[in-house]
């Protein structure tokens, strides 16, 4: 029974979640792609710092400069997460003995030594991560329920992973501890294009978005005010529908 | 961070709980009064045209699909080091208008709104959104500082904006535009053209004194090369400066004219409303064209030189545009050019220099001020954190202009600047923006800081020596 549903985790359900998880990226990729384009298009203006938005993109994709400058420890732990988070899962030498065994062709893994100290850096860094968050004020006081759960769905297929490559334990255990590691995996990538994480792909879009955002189209401000119906009356001009005659009160200054 | 008494002074709502009660609004800067009934649909309907026609949906999509909540940028919020409340969280004020865009402008928001019954947006997030978009001094470094790259400065822009078109903005900044777009004077001081001339003139006559040499103001000269445009309440507040860049234009013999027409570079549109910036942005083009100038030349001014820099060309004809530039910049090629000759020994205090948010932060005016205040003044410090890093005055954002908020700017807003000003030990702060050199006044008594705020240019006359001078006029 267990096996059954270890083998529809590898299977049909990984298929699902790892189509759902390309598509769903590509989706928002395109739609923001798009979204950019015609913010660019509205405008015959088309001056924009693209040096700058590039050097500023660059530097958080690759933090080696910008990350050191505030909060340097919790940054440093970041990094080290996203780094074994991004190497460890396509390139442990046994997912690329699966993905071969599947579609016939593999690529390089990572020595399985490497990998294995990755999976022990990232179940540490995520702990420091929710341990962060739990103990930073304002951390705490911005946090959403997916800011949570995320380190901690992250830690289960590292933790689960961890053990079925190293630790001996009995034939059952072993089944459930994959079978853990197979479905929240899943769950991980089905989830990904809908929350935050979906940054993995938006990441390299965002200062150019924001400097497209910079860009007011010609006569907007007409046309809001048109739509709303004040006509040629916006509110900085005369105030419109005044509720009172009253200029505002005087005021009680020190 | 504050104690509790300073904060308490600082927050202290300035107005008659009459008025507060009236317009339902507690917040510490005035407002004119407008209707306060059935302000969310309002609200929502602002946000519907504006995001209608404009690129911000772009910028919301991206931000809530990306946001993190990593709290990364309270460690660049002075306004947050000042107080340490979680409202006062770059990221936590961004999500007051997310969570609108969110629930009210998505489909998911939308059909969660509707199964789980939540009402959506209420007045009482309307006031607190009127009250904390009016605390941030939109000085743009929590920008730099989110791994994400939300620019958190955007989305207060954006929400002053909404707010702005249900009648939700400083009665102070109102006030001056309505001068400015529609008033007699068409400027934001309400200086008349015949007050403007008679101080230029006072000008001309009080540097002939001092230097012995006529240093004149053009005054319409069609064709001139620039265009001078400056924060129009220099011409009454700050008179040093303007000798200063008269005096840069007598060396270097360049043709530069004011015009009477329209001579007013600051842009409250850049604060809260993307149609006041374009409407302030055609008076100078038309100003311009009148002129027959080819360039247009901002003065010591942040926001006018960063509205001007930079949406000019999206207002007043892309590529077509007249090239704007800022006077520091002219300045600096003059003098590199060896057009002007400075006295190195003038000027033998200490001195640091400010950078105004809207010249550092995109890397535009940041070392051209700096060659040129080496030049002449020997005894030169840097502020820390410095350049495109460095700390606001606490005035940004057109908060400077609204005094009834006087308490909270030199309180909260600046208390980390009074800070880092004093730990440099400067004489003389250069701050090359008229907001910032009022704010920085202001912060400087009220905080007890024993250094004087003063225009580059203010310095740059000190210092300025003129071959053909009469002797003995010195």
């Amino acid at each position: 029974m267990l096996e059954a549903w270890l083998e529809f985790g590898r299977g049909p359900l990984f298929r699902f979640s790892f189509a759902l998880m390309v598509f769903g990226l590509l989706r928002i990729l395109i739609l923001t792609a798009i979204s950019m384009w015609e913010a660019y298009d509205r405008n015959p203006d088309k001056i924009l710092p693209w040096k700058d938005l590039t050097v500023r993109t660059f530097g958080w994709l690759i933090p080696l400069g910008t990350l050191w400058r505030r909060r340097p420890i919790y940054s440093l732990i970041s990094v080290l997460f996203h780094i074994g988070m991004l190497l460890v899962p396509p390139f442990l030498a046994a997912h690329i003995l699966l993905w071969r065994g599947a579609t016939g062709f593999g690529w390089p893994a990572l020595p399985q030594a490497a990998a294995d100290w990755l999976t022990v850096l990232v179940i540490v860094t995520a702990i420091c991560l929710l341990a962060g968050r739990l103990f930073h004020k304002a951390a705490r006081s911005l946090s959403r329920r997916q800011d949570y759960m995320w380190p901690l769905l992250i830690m289960i297929p590292f933790l689960t992973g961890y053990v079925c490559a190293n630790i001996e334990t009995a034939p059952g255990t072993y089944q459930w501890m994959m079978l853990l590691h197979v479905w929240s995996a899943n769950l991980i990538m089905m989830m990904l294009p809908f929350t935050k994480i979906a940054h993995c792909v938006l990441l390299p879009l965002s200062q150019y978005v924001t400097g497209l955002a910079w860009k007011f189209p010609l006569g907007a401000g007409q046309r809001v005010v048109e739509t709303l119906g004040y006509g040629d009356r916006p509110t900085w001009v005369e105030r419109p529908r005044l509720a009172t005659d009253d200029v505002a009160a005087p005021t009680e200054e020190a | 961070m504050l104690t509790a008494e300073e904060l308490e002074k600082s927050l202290e709502i300035p107005k008659k709980p009459s008025v507060v009660e009236r317009q339902k609004l507690p917040v510490r800067y005035h407002v004119e009064d407008f209707d306060v009934d059935d302000r969310p649909r309002r609200f929502l309907q602002a946000f519907a045209a504006i995001l209608k026609h404009t690129n911000y949906r772009l910028a919301l999509d991206h931000y809530i699909r990306v946001s993190s909540k990593c709290s990364r940028c309270t460690a660049q919020c002075q306004i947050y080091e000042a107080t340490e409340a979680p409202e006062d969280v770059p990221c936590y004020r961004s999500e007051l208008l997310l969570s609108v865009y969110r629930r009210h402008f998505t489909i998911s928001g939308i059909l969660r709104g509707r199964i789980l019954g939540d009402p959506g947006l209420t007045d009482e997030k309307i006031q607190e959104m009127a009250d904390s978009y009016y605390n941030c001094t939109a000085c743009r470094r929590c920008h730099f500082e989110c791994p994400m790259g939300i620019d958190h400065a955007l989305v207060t822009h954006l929400a002053r904006y909404i707010l702005s078109e249900i009648g939700i903005a400083p009665r102070a900044l109102v006030v001056s535009t309505r001068e400015q777009l529609i008033g007699k004077t068409g400027n934001t001081s309400a200086i008349p053209v015949p007050a403007l001339l008679d101080s230029l003139e006072f000008l001309t006559d009080d540097m002939e004194e001092e230097k012995g040499v006529t240093i004149p103001f053009p005054i319409d000269q069609e064709g001139a090369d620039y265009l001078f445009i400056a924060p129009v309440s220099d011409f009454m507040m700050e008179a040093d400066t303007l000798m200063g860049i008269a005096a840069v234009f007598r060396a270097t013999g360049d043709k530069w004219t004011v015009g009477t027409k329209y001579y007013d570079g600051i842009n409250y549109g850049l604060f809260y409303s993307d149609h006041i910036m374009e409407e302030v942005l055609g008076k100078i083009r038309r100003e311009a064209d009148r002129l027959k100038t080819p360039k247009i030349l901002i003065g010591e001014c942040g926001h006018a030189s960063r509205t001007a820099k930079y949406f000019y060309p999206t207002f007043c004809g892309a590529e077509a545009a007249q090239p704007v530039i800022n006077i520091l910049e002219y300045t600096h090629r003059a003098w590199k050019e060896g057009r002007i000759k400075l006295d190195p020994n003038v000027i033998t205090e200490k001195v640091t220099y400010h950078d105004p948010c809207n010249l550092a932060r995109p890397g535009w005016v940041v070392e051209q001020p700096r060659e040129l205040t080496k030049a002449f003044c020997k005894n030169y410090v840097e502020m820390t954190p410095t350049r495109r890093d460095n700390i606001c005055c606490g005035g940004g954002g057109g908060t400077v202009s609204i005094d009834e908020i006087r308490p909270y700017r030199t309180g909260i807003g600046g208390k980390v600047k009074a800070e880092q000003i004093r730990a440099t030990g400067a004489k003389y702060c250069i701050a090359p923006c008229a907001n910032c050199k009022k704010q920085l006044r202001e912060l400087m008594e009220d905080q007890n800081v024993d250094c004087e705020i003063v225009g580059l240019h203010d310095l740059l006359y000190k210092a300025i020596i003129f071959d053909d001078a009469e002797k003995g006029s010195e």
